[in-house]
């Protein structure tokens, strides 16, 4: 039993379990094929006609939907090139907040076209540089494409913002778009800050309620909880709100106390002096003209009965953040201690009350002036609820996107048809072997418009060969797929548009990411590790900052 | 049967050629693997880990940590070059690739007859010419930012694409110009590494200042301020409970009430000690306001910020010790233990503090600082595995410019230095008498294995270039490089291709002492430890 001699491989050379791929066939091919079977998986559910998919993740939770984003990032994805396409369009996520699938979709259709290059014997390091002019050349060109813009003064027009994001809503909610757009353009305009840029997509809150359906959901301004207030009030308009986040309930000392009583009399008086404490402490509350009182810790038996007596209403929030939006909602400071609020530290509200939709009951801050909109969804089933959660959340991160860059482009595959011209007219002039690269992003493009047509059921073939032609005969031509025959349609004119910077950066993921992957020669794979997976990051000392509610 | 076997029949070994062969293939098995790795046009490597985490990297050194070996010699090989990292903190590729070729060429000698004592003796007598040969090709060059800018984009090119490796070029390089105090060592603890995972790679930048991983504290402080004075502190602001063990007793409501406020008392009068200096520094001077920013080292507890948040007063708890270091030297002022003897000279300066929100994560700039000596290079991905890569390649950028520095004196790169070495050792073995001229000869083919793969990476005919460059130094008498486009000979320096001298000295170096090692082994030996896990438990 001598030492075998290890032949050359490094295989012998490390840890066992330890799984080593080296050259194109291993790993190249291997990553293109993985990728495509990710993008074909995604693909069905592009466009307003993409077919939903049900996802059942790790702790057997059930996702209904058609969204690309939820799907690959419920499917926990192990490949490791395949992995790098799940952080794309995580990025694409982060970065615009829709456009996840045709990020998938373009890249998954770079690499397949690159694979074909590569079979045909182009070297990797030519066609990543094509690629990389490639992208060079569709940023700028993209520029050019704008057809439609909605600027400072428009975005504060309902209208104006409605129909700049319907398109993007279509996609999700078919049929409900008008609806929704309507919706979410409203609630948008009315919560967006003098500056515009400074808007955050945090306030808009969504409130899901079960039951009824989608055209029953509203926009209440300000703040919505789903819980049951504490007191008997349940109703109070022109309220002055003042905001604690301590408990309702006598003051502690840190270091461990003990009551040290030696007769029965002192007893009587302890429980007395306590009582008249909190009294008198609620009491000066009331007295600052306060009506309802939001507390961020327990509420004590005592201390409510306190609140009734003085006429407050009082409500328990169990979130730091939720007690954080309210008080920015209503205009309010939260106090650490059970202190009468001054005049400014007290918010304001139209009308508090508790509310009965469906069966469930919420508690509605509402304030015309609010910085905070909440949208209630109803719908029949959860799943639907969550669908249309994304959906509203696609609709404002849209909203969030003008407010940065005006421009819009055409829809419908307008805009991939004509970059894919441009790319195509550009990749001729181009004297080196990055001609290929160029033409093969300019190819990759067309994948997006065929597959829109594909999920409609119309022939693909037939349309791509006539939207390229339509777009041959005009500079700048918005001709794009009709969902509804397969005669052609202008985006422009019927209102179609995306947003430039969504096609912005899923050029540059998909482009980034197909170079990444081509460019690795050798993967080396550890050993799973088994065991438990490691704690989690969240919650534990007071200090930590973490959301709480979800 | 070996006398091993007798004392021990579980034992494994392996002797002479055996062991030879085993040390020699483990040698050219790693050298496969990092080949393709050297140069600026070397290929990238994708490690996926036990926990599926993904790596992506050309660089040798974070290849060998994250790979498992397991194969006795190669682990020894890999500790060498991993040392020699954390000495230099670069050339790993190029070492791995040298000790493989040596051992080959070591290899075909010993297959002739030569005794590998006589090839060893070779090696070490053409290391010492070698290392004479690196003293006189080595070009003493006074450093200014131009040829920092050179030495760093040579080292950068090899670890990242061409348009980031120019990017981050200056940012490293004036990030030690910021640092470096005369001619101080430098220190490049002083040069922070941050990172934030969004927008593209390409939005890395230096920031002359401090970039702190954490933000204000307290919904109602500012998120920007200017013209700020800053106070860093390493007092506790919140309730600390005694060592000992302590209670309280009381029989009323009000005497408990008392006792809490007792309890505060000590908290709330740091907390006013610092407004009140708040009050008297920060006076308007007709220019607007200037702000106070707290960062403290301590915690501070929702009180004390509630109370400094009013005054307007940015509180940051909890900063890292390093940063607290830092921060003195980016801003000035140092840090107080108390809240009793502040002056306005413990203060430190910043232009402009502002907080920046990614997600669940908050940042704090502290930027505009008057002749700032720390700096941060916050750097910028998309995903994890983009923001390690530019981490190790800054690294190694920021440690190439720190021993040019240190060497005041550069090698000509793209295989120029291992040319011109060739040429010389070739003519020193023939001054050499005896079979220890095999072994000289042997390491100067040996050292040609960087001009070669360097072609061979950027598709050129591997011995075509070799004897190209061999050539045209020879002609014009200057050490002679590779263009890596063209696959034509340059002169490396006039396209500010510069290798550091520390690097090649110490491959020189480690390569012999490695080498010496392998050819001396002739026995390896495993003690039987399968006894420990052999059969079920009784």
């Amino acid at each position: 039993m001598a030492f075998h001699v290890p032949r050359g491989g490094l295989q012998q050379m490390m840890k066992k379990g330890t799984r080593y791929l080296e050259g194109k066939e291993e790993v190249v091919f291997d990553s293109i094929s993985t990728i495509r079977e990710l993008g074909d998986t995604t693909k069905t559910a592009y466009g307003p006609f993409g077919m939903n998919k049900i996802v059942q993740n790790h702790i057997e939770k059930l996702f209904l939907t058609s969204d690309a984003a939820t799907m690959i990032k419920e499917l926990d994805i192990r490949h490791p090139a395949a992995k790098m396409v799940v952080m794309a369009a995580h990025q694409q996520e982060e970065e615009c907040g829709d456009g996840t699938n045709g990020c998938v979709m373009l890249t998954a259709s770079i690499l397949h076209e690159a694979e074909y290059l590569l079979r045909m014997g182009l070297a990797v390091p030519e066609l990543v540089s094509g690629l990389q002019a490639g992208l060079q050349a569709g940023l700028s060109e993209i520029n050019g494409l704008t057809v439609h813009t909605v600027d400072l003064q428009q975005i504060r027009d309902v209208n104006a913002v409605k129909y700049a994001i319907k398109a993007s809503l279509m996609s999700k909610q078919l049929g409900n778009e008008e609806f929704l757009s309507n919706i979410i353009a409203e609630a948008c305009v009315s919560t967006l800050p003098k500056d515009a840029i400074r808007f955050n997509v945090d306030d808009i809150r969504v409130c899901k309620i079960m039951g009824s359906n989608l055209e029953a959901s509203k926009i209440i301004p300000g703040m919505v909880f789903k819980r049951y207030v504490e007191s008997e009030i349940q109703n109070v308009t022109d309220a002055k709100v003042a905001m604690f986040n301590c408990p309702l309930d006598n003051l502690q000392t840190e270091t461990k106390g003990t009551v040290l009583l030696k007769n029965a009399e002192e007893l009587k008086n302890f429980t007395k002096t306590e009582e008249a404490q909190l009294y008198n402490a609620v009491k000066a509350i009331a007295e600052s003209g306060a009506k309802v009182l939001v507390c961020g810790g327990k509420i004590s038996d005592l201390g409510l009965d306190y609140a009734n007596k003085m006429g407050l209403m009082t409500v328990r929030l169990n979130s730091k953040w939720d007690m954080r939006r309210l008080a920015k909602s209503i205009g309010a400071t939260v106090l650490p201690r059970l202190t009468p609020p001054s005049a400014d530290e007290m918010g304001f509200c139209d009308k508090v009350r508790v509310e009965e939709i469906g069966d469930t009951r919420v508690v509605s801050f509402q304030r015309s002036t609010s910085r905070i909109a909440t949208i209630v969804l109803r719908a029949g089933t959860t799943n639907v609820l969550d669908d249309l959660e994304r959906a509203v959340d696609d609709g404002v991160n849209n909203f969030k996107l003008l407010t940065k860059d005006k421009r819009l482009v055409a829809g419908a595959g307008a805009f991939e048809v004509e970059l894919a011209k441009c790319l195509d007219v550009h990749a001729e002039k181009c004297l080196g072997m990055e001609q290929y690269g160029i033409k093969l992003l300019a190819k990759a493009y067309e994948y997006l418009p065929r597959q829109l047509a594909e999920n409609c059921g119309q022939n693909p073939s037939k349309v791509i060969s006539r939207l390229m032609a339509a777009h041959a005969e005009v500079e700048g031509s918005t001709i794009g797929v009709n969902i509804e025959s397969e005669d052609l349609q202008d985006a422009a004119k019927n209102g179609i548009f995306d947003h430039i910077l969504i096609k912005e950066w899923q050029l540059k993921l998909a482009v980034n990411t197909a170079i990444t992957i081509l460019r690795v020669n050798q993967i080396i794979m550890a050993k799973r590790a088994g065991g438990p997976k490691a704690p989690s990051q969240r919650g534990g000392h007071w200090d930590d900052d973490h959301d709480e509610e979800d | 049967m070996a006398a091993i076997k007798n004392l021990n029949p579980k034992a494994e070994l392996a002797r002479n050629h055996q062991a030879l062969a085993i040390n020699i293939s483990a040698a050219r098995g790693l050298r496969d693997v990092m080949k393709t790795n050297l140069g600026p046009k070397g290929t990238m490597k994708m490690l996926v880990s036990g926990a599926g985490d993904i790596k992506l990297t050309k660089d040798g050194n974070v290849l060998l940590n994250e790979m498992q070996i397991q194969s006795p010699p190669a682990m020894l090989i890999a500790k060498c070059a991993t040392a020699l990292d954390d000495t230099v903190g670069d050339g790993t590729s190029q070492l791995i690739c040298f000790i493989g070729e040596l051992l080959k060429e070591a290899d075909s000698h010993i297959a002739d007859g030569v005794h590998p004592r006589l090839i060893n003796d070779g090696f070490r007598l053409a290391s010492v010419e070698a290392k004479k040969a690196l003293e006189d090709i080595a070009e003493k060059r006074d450093i200014d930012r131009d040829l920092l800018l050179q030495v760093a984009r040579t080292s950068l090119r090899t670890k990242l694409d061409a348009d980031l490796a120019e990017k981050l070029t200056e940012a490293v390089v004036d990030a030690i110009l910021a640092i470096k105090k005369g001619d101080e060592e430098v220190n490049l603890h002083m040069v922070e590494i941050m990172e934030m995972q969004h927008r593209s790679a390409m939005d890395t930048q230096l920031i002359k200042g401090l970039v702190l991983d954490h933000g204000a504290r307290h919904p109602d402080m500012p998120k920007r301020s200017e013209k700020c004075y800053i106070l860093a502190a390493n007092v506790s602001l919140e309730y600390e409970k005694t060592e000992v063990n302590s209670g309280f007793f009381y029989k009323t409501a009000e005497e408990r009430e008392k006792l809490v406020k007792a309890e505060r008392a000590f908290t709330d009068q740091k907390v006013q000690k610092i407004i009140d200096f708040k009050k008297q520094v920060c006076k308007d001077d007709g220019e607007g306001e200037s702000s106070f920013i707290l960062i403290n080292q301590k915690g501070i507890d929702p009180i004390s910020l509630d109370a400094l948040a009013k005054e307007n007063i940015v509180a940051l708890r909890r900063a890292k010790r390093r940063n607290m270091e830092r921060l003195a030297l980016a801003c000035g002022g140092h840090c107080m233990n108390s809240v009793d003897d502040m002056t306005p000279d413990c203060l430190g300066k910043a232009g402009l503090v502002y907080e920046a929100v990614l997600g669940e994560n908050k940042f704090t700039f502290v930027e505009d600082c008057v002749n700032p000596q720390s700096v941060t290079l916050l750097i910028r991905g998309p995903n994890r595995h983009t923001i390690a890569q530019i981490k190790d390649a800054i690294r190694d950028g920021l440690r190439s410019v720190k021993n040019c520095i240190d060497d005041k004196r550069v090698v000509p790169g793209a295989g120029a230095f291992e040319v011109a070495c060739h040429q010389r050792l070739i003519e020193y073995s023939k001054t050499v008498t005896g079979r220890q001229a095999l072994g000289v000869r042997a390491y100067a083919d040996a050292l040609l294995v960087v001009p070669k793969t360097l072609a061979i990476n950027s598709g050129h005919d591997a011995m075509d270039v070799v004897v190209t460059l061999q050539q045209e130094t020879r002609m014009n008498n200057v050490p002679m490089g590779i263009d890596l486009e063209t696959g034509e000979a340059q002169i490396p320096g006039d396209s500010g291709i510069w290798d550091n001298f520390c690097v090649k000295k110490q491959i020189l170096d480690s390569a012999t002492v490695i080498s010496e090692h392998f050819l001396l082994i002739d026995e390896i030996m495993r003690a039987g430890l399968a006894t420990l896990k052999a059969g079920p438990a009784q």
